[in-house]
């Protein structure tokens, strides 16, 4: 069990972080592409950067805010992410393991703080799970990772905080540690491909959402053209269909049609 | 709040469409919708999204949002609708995962392998009926985009899908009439408003005003090189005479130049309740007005998304940078009255007065603090509603829905619900609400809610404290 504890925290968790920074690096890049594209393709370069600063910021940092919808969960969440952030980076045993593989780290948290934050985001954690499953609009939207991603957040929490209480891991320290480790690195894994890579991408929403209300000049009627519309836009459909040579069925009970009955609006056009 | 009794609720959502029209569409939604092609709509409804998402910048928007989405229903408190129905499938999150779950699905390469692997159909023909519904209760009033800690905007979502839906025949009959007489009509105009019908009632409003007040009071009309063209909803040509005169007397008593235009003077766009193509050609309508007339500036009345439309709007596609301002008319007044150019009368209203903000103006901030110090000005009693400016609720009737006539029942009783406690809970005689849309929204909303108040334009109020020289 011990090579494979050492295999964790060795190999694997290095493969792990960097799948991790590589896929955060991959999204973030492809965000600022289609920003920089969204924005040369409009005419309207007229955005107000004060106020996606503002937006951004608030949210970044939103203790002014939470008050107005959902107290309680927007507390517990945020409890839970200030936790979420520090713990990992600056546990002691952490930072003493950053250091003995690449020989150089930062200042470790002392124990009692390490501690408490756990316990925060282990009862935060906890509480969001509640919150997400005891009201009725969160479960409407909710999808399995909605409820997965808390469980397994919580795990190297848990452990951790038992594996560093000899008290609590007299017997179980290598199965605990085993799990902390291998559940660490499958949470650095799957971070990019989830709703975690948040992470790195909360900054640029408000700027994401600025340039995709520019619209760029023309986009209407390349899209009718393309449909095979050029002369016939969407406040004619009438035109529409006397130009497909189509009347509107009359109501039958069945929902389905042959693919081959009715061609590709752009096949309709060039056949004519 | 508690969602809305069991007995309303059979009220808000009857339906006063025939059951063969439905049948015939295939299409269970409370709007009126010309006849189209019902067949294969789901492959035609992803052929329109691919066209859209290859010329518009609709993806960046919505890659981010798919990878970033949490779920975390925050949203749910912001939206009146949902407070109103408490209804699941209202929260703002649920409603824009209806066209995310398709761009997943059909437009990521992840989701194409997962649903080949799954053997997942993709969209079929129900799920583009709910999106036909369900986007149309939204009044893309935007106030759910503030609560929204991952900065995910609903409002834009519901704009593209309804303009995707538009695309394959489904929007309200209601807006593409009034659209198809605004770009290829005789009028040119949303309301029909032939141009000699438009001098007559300018013509009139002079004469009453100088009844009312002794003083000529013009409507230039057609005066090349003026400062302002001015463009307010068309209909309130025919319904708010009291907000024009308002507005004529404040140029009256400034000597600034405008002028209506008789080539195009509708400020109306529905463009921005369901297609990109409608936006772009009204504005184009504009530019060329305001070309025609070699004016300075454009001059929105009161209306709320006339005036988004042309702010935020008229730079894409008329010019960027170089495109001329554009300015709605109570900034105008606001200005005016700041440099002393416009002299109000304190204490000329003394009812009790509050001011409804229009979504499309007050969301992103623009004007918010004008009407009200406006108002401040000539009104002893004015009062605030809670929650208010930026984060007012929205009439109910936003986002064009306020034009369908057929489903008033459900925008005053499920939409406007909120809004109308609102105003109860002021006591106020007047409310004051500078938008063409809100104005008949609210108007509906306390006929049929039984509320004492009158709803009014700034101008109608503001033009009985103006000073004259």
């Amino acid at each position: 069990m011990d090579f494979w504890i050492q295999f964790g925290r060795g190999p694997l968790f290095a493969l792990a972080f960097s799948l991790m920074v590589l896929g955060l690096a991959r999204i973030v890049l492809l965000t600022l592409v289609g920003i920089v594209e969204a924005y040369r393709k409009s005419w309207d370069r007229i955005v107000n950067w004060k106020e996606v600063r503002r937006q951004t910021f608030h949210w970044l940092f939103p203790v002014g805010r939470l008050w107005r919808s959902r107290p309680v969960y927007s507390t517990l969440s945020m409890l839970f992410h200030v936790g979420l952030l520090l713990v990992p980076l600056f546990a002691a045993a952490h930072v003493l393991l950053w250091r003995r593989s690449v020989g150089f780290a930062w200042k470790a948290m002392p124990q009692t703080p390490t501690d408490v934050l756990t316990i925060i985001v282990l009862v935060a954690g906890t509480g969001l799970l509640l919150g997400r499953a005891t009201s009725a609009a969160a479960r409407s939207i909710s999808r399995p990772q909605e409820y997965f991603w808390p469980v397994l957040l919580l795990i190297p929490f848990a452990t951790g905080f038992a594996c560093s209480h000899a008290a609590l891991s007299a017997k179980t320290y290598q199965a605990l540690m085993l799990l902390h480790v291998y559940a660490a690195a499958l949470i650095l894994v799957l971070i990019p491909f989830t709703k975690i890579a948040h992470c790195v991408l909360t900054p640029l929403s408000q700027i994401v959402t600025a340039v995709a209300w520019k619209f760029p000049p023309g986009a209407g009627d390349r899209v009718a053209a393309t449909l095979g519309y050029a002369d016939c836009p969407s406040w004619l459909p009438k035109a529409r269909l006397t130009k497909a040579g189509h009347v509107p069925a009359p109501a039958t009970g069945s929902t389905t049609t042959a693919r081959q009955e009715i061609p590709l609006a752009k096949q309709e056009v060039t056949a004519q | 709040m508690q969602p809305i009794s069991a007995e309303q609720r059979e009220k808000a959502f009857a339906g006063s469409k025939k059951a063969e029209v439905i049948e015939r569409q295939r299409l269970p939604v409370r709007y009126h919708v010309e006849d189209f092609q019902v067949e294969d709509r789901p492959r035609r409804f992803l052929e329109a999204f691919a066209a859209i998402l290859k010329h518009t910048n609709y993806r960046v928007a919505l890659d981010h949002y798919i990878r970033i989405s949490a779920k975390c229903a925050r949203c749910s408190v912001a939206c009146q609708v949902y407070e109103a129905t408490g209804d699941a499938h209202d929260v703002p999150c649920y409603r824009s995962e209806l066209l995310l779950s398709v761009y997943r699905r059909h437009f990521t390469m992840s989701g194409v392998l997962r649903g080949r692997l799954l053997g997942d159909p993709g969209l079929t023909d129900e799920k583009v009926q709910e999106m036909a519904a369900s986007y149309y209760d939204c009044t893309a009033c935007r106030r759910c985009h503030f609560e929204c800690p991952m900065g995910v905007d609903h409002a834009l979502i519901t704009h593209l899908s309804r303009y995707i839906l538009s695309e394959i025949g489904i929007a309200p009959r209601a807006l593409v009439v009034s659209t198809r007489e605004q770009l290829i009509g005789k009028s040119g105009n949303t309301s029909a408003v032939p141009v000699p019908a438009l001098l007559d009632s300018l013509e009139f409003l002079s004469e009453e005003m100088k009844e009312q007040l002794g003083i000529d009071i013009p409507f230039p009309v057609d005066q090349e090189g003026a400062e302002y063209l001015f463009l307010p909803a068309v209909s309130d040509y025919i319904m708010e005479a009291d907000t024009l005169m308002g507005n004529a007397a404040v140029f009256r008593a400034t000597g600034d130049s405008w002028t209506i235009g008789t080539g195009y003077f509708d400020g109306i766009n529905y463009g921005l309740f369901y297609s990109d193509q409608v936006l772009e050609h009204v504005l184009e309508k504009i530019r060329a007005e305001a070309g025609r007339l070699k004016v300075k500036k454009l001059l929105m009345g009161e209306c709320g998304h006339a005036s988004r439309v042309a702010k935020y709007f008229y730079p894409a596609f008329c010019g960027g940078r170089s495109a001329i301002p554009v300015l709605n008319i109570m900034e105008y007044t606001h200005q005016a009255w700041k440099q002393g150019r416009l002299k109000l009368k304190a204490g000329t209203i003394t009812e009790t007065v509050t001011y409804h903000d229009p979504c499309n103006i007050a969301r992103p901030g623009w004007i918010v603090q004008q009407p009200r110090e406006l108002l401040k000005a000539f009104c002893s009693n004015f009062v605030e509603m809670t929650p208010n400016g930026r984060n007012n609720i929205c009439c109910g009737g936003g986002s064009g829905t306020v034009s369908i006539d057929e489903i008033r029942p459900y925008r005053t009783t499920v939409g406007g619900r909120a809004k109308a406690e609102q105003i109860r809970a002021t006591g106020a005689k007047y409310c004051v609400a500078p938008c063409a849309n809100c104005k008949k929204q609210l108007r509906e909303l306390v006929e049929d809610n039984q509320i004492d108040c009158q709803i009014v334009g700034l101008h109608d109020l503001l033009y009985k404290a103006i000073i004259f020289d």
